[in-house]
């Protein structure tokens, strides 16, 4: 099959994500250089506040969203082996969202959208940035409509065919989003812009603050699927062995979009507005999520130790230095897994309805969050890039070995940052400050661990410029004389699939579920604000 | 990489996967006294939310 559309199609979703991401970086390290106060001339809450804002959307809508939609037709196309369905309709979705992501990049760059990744209402932000998150977020919604279809063509061509399980999580994915989406998507167009156009004078910050809670969970787990699709489809072959279950990772991804939509309010477990009852409920659900986790967790290193063991591995843990460390992919996976324990047990502390309370608004957060996202998440997007850089266009990486340097950068560089982040916030120092400017015992305690984490900063922005570096030259270095013929391989199953039962092959059963628990779980908690009294600030404000 | 044998590898499809168990084990063994040790070292000691 010609693929060049689609090659081109991802490769142009995938250049716009590692655009953003760098530049995020270059504000990250900014960040941790002025709120150390190391240099006073950098002190500027102003610039501070606009940086943070703009480093957190870049990172987390636009790297992710642009990562995923590229990811995903590149999936859907070598899985299924066929064209992506209406490439017009792509690129029109790749335009809209790259529009948003400039709309809103004017008034967060200018500081007129300082209100953070999370844009709690009632910080107000200028129009501008609500019409461009919303454009990126329709953007995307056309990749996932996208996605449907294709999953739907396919299976209707091929009756009874277990789906490939790329696509089986990709489109999972998709549907993920759409309904995860849906939360912010209500509260922009009702709330926020209502806000910034001066329609109203009032919004309940509550509603809103309930509303982001329904997106504001699930939305990590739109961006870990890739990452994890990548355990599944992509590790096993690359280490020379099998996937262990392919039904354990449907299932996975299954109770994954299920469970990881109904719990948003671990988010809110200090907020008023909503009941304690309604918290323990996504509290409990919140541990429910852990369970998809360990389920991939031990899949994905069950199939590294038969590919380690097939290799000559021998003994209970002989099979870990068999395994091929000097292929990217395996590589990030061992590095990834790694952080997502570290990240993990940090999320397990934030789900903890007693213990939230110890680094509720702490340094902790970003310091958990970072790990997940950033050190298990953003690394396998490093390794799926590398690995699909090559055919995408058509040339040989430029080098193995500056990979593995920039992965082995990575993970130091994000356990030095990192780990200082969680002692800070044990130690007390809330998040989201720009600089202390008071001096006590409690605050000179933290500067030693600030100047960690910029020596930690420095590392990962070194290590994102190599990744953008070894990717620009694998493009730009002249075409191989011989034709290149590297072709995606998916994992086979040890016990390859035959037929599935419905329910593991298909997501109709599984939307019915989650419109139930999103009903149970979101239902009254929204109603409730439209029948009491809160204090002046009606319902939408009007 | 080592060559091995057919009997072996196919040995090795079948068997199951016991360092996998044992990873798994240490990691949540791990998890639960980590979450034991800020729950009574840290949290506990430091008083109720005032």
């Amino acid at each position: 099959m010609n693929d060049a559309a689609e090659r081109k199609l991802a490769l142009s979703h995938l250049w716009v994500a590692f655009i953003a991401f760098i530049v995020a970086c270059f504000m990250g390290e900014y960040q941790v250089l002025e709120r150390s106060g190391l240099i006073p001339a950098l002190d500027s809450p102003t610039v501070y506040f606009a940086s943070v804002s703009t480093h957190g959307v870049l990172m987390g809508f636009v790297l992710t969203t642009f990562f995923i939609m590229g990811f995903g037709y590149y999936t859907a196309t070598t899985s299924l082996k066929v064209p992506v369905w209406n490439n017009t309709l792509a690129w029109s979705g790749f335009w809209i969202s790259l529009l948003g992501t400039v709309m809103a990049a004017i008034p967060l760059l200018t500081g007129n959208a300082s209100v953070l990744y999370t844009f709690y209402l009632p910080i107000q932000a200028h129009v501008a940035f609500y019409f461009g998150a919303t454009l990126l977020i329709v953007g995307s919604w056309i990749w996932c409509g996208i996605m449907v279809v294709m999953f739907k063509q396919w299976k209707q061509a091929n009756p009874k065919q277990p789906v490939p399980l790329a696509m089986f999580a990709t489109t999972a994915n998709a549907l993920l989003w759409l309904w995860t989406s849906a939360g912010v998507a209500v509260e922009v167009l009702f709330q926020a812009i209502p806000l910034a156009l001066g329609w109203i004078d009032t919004v309940d910050a509550g509603l809103a603050r309930t509303l982001f809670a329904w997106t504001l969970h699930p939305i990590v787990y739109f961006w870990l699927i890739p990452a994890y699709t990548a355990f599944y489809v992509f590790v096993p072959k690359q280490a020379g062995g099998f996937l262990f279950s392919d039904e354990a990772a449907r299932g996975a991804f299954i109770v994954l979009a299920v469970f990881s939509l109904p719990i948003g309010f671990h988010h809110l477990y200090m907020d008023p507005e909503q009941a304690k009852g309604w918290k323990l409920l996504h509290g409990i659900g919140t541990f429910v999520v852990s369970i998809p986790t360990l389920v991939t967790g031990f899949t994905v290193i069950a199939s590294l130790e038969i590919a380690g063991r097939l290799r000559g591995g021998k003994g209970l843990f002989g099979w870990i230095g068999s395994l091929p460390w000097s292929n990217s992919m395996v590589l990030s996976a061992i590095l990834s897994l790694l952080m997502l324990i570290l990240g993990g047990f940090g999320g397990i502390i934030n789900a903890s309805y007693a213990m939230n309370a110890m680094i509720h608004n702490t340094a902790w957060v970003p310091g958990h969050f970072h790990l997940i996202f950033a050190g298990t998440t953003v690394i396998m997007y490093f390794a799926i890039a590398y690995y699909l850089w090559p055919m995408l266009v058509q040339k040989p990486l430029f080098s193995n070995s500056m990979a593995l340097i920039q992965l082995w950068t990575w993970f130091i560089g994000m356990g030095i940052l990192t780990t200082p982040w969680h002692v800070l916030g044990l130690l007390g120092q809330p998040r989201r400050i720009s600089s202390v400017v008071y001096n006590t015992l409690l605050t000179l305690a933290w500067k030693p661990y600030e100047l960690a984490m910029i020596f930690g900063g420095l590392i990962l922005l070194g290590s994102a410029c190599l990744f953008i570096y070894n990717l620009a030259k694998t493009q730009l270095n002249p075409a191989p004389t011989e034709a290149f013929t590297q072709q995606i391989e998916y994992a086979e199953s040890i016990h390859p699939v035959k037929e599935l039962p419905e329910y593991l092959n298909d997501f109709k059963l599984w939307n019915r579920v989650i419109a139930v628990l999103m009903l149970i779980s979101f239902g009254v908690p929204i109603l409730q604000f439209f029948f009491m009294n809160t204090f002046g600030s009606p319902g939408w404000g009007y | 990489m080592n060559k091995i044998s057919e009997e072996e590898r196919q040995r090795i499809l079948e068997s199951s996967p016991v360092g996998t168990f044992a990873l798994m084990a240490a990691v949540v063994g791990s998890m639960v006294i980590g979450w034991l040790f800020l729950y009574f070292g840290v949290f506990i000691p430091r008083g109720i939310i005032n």
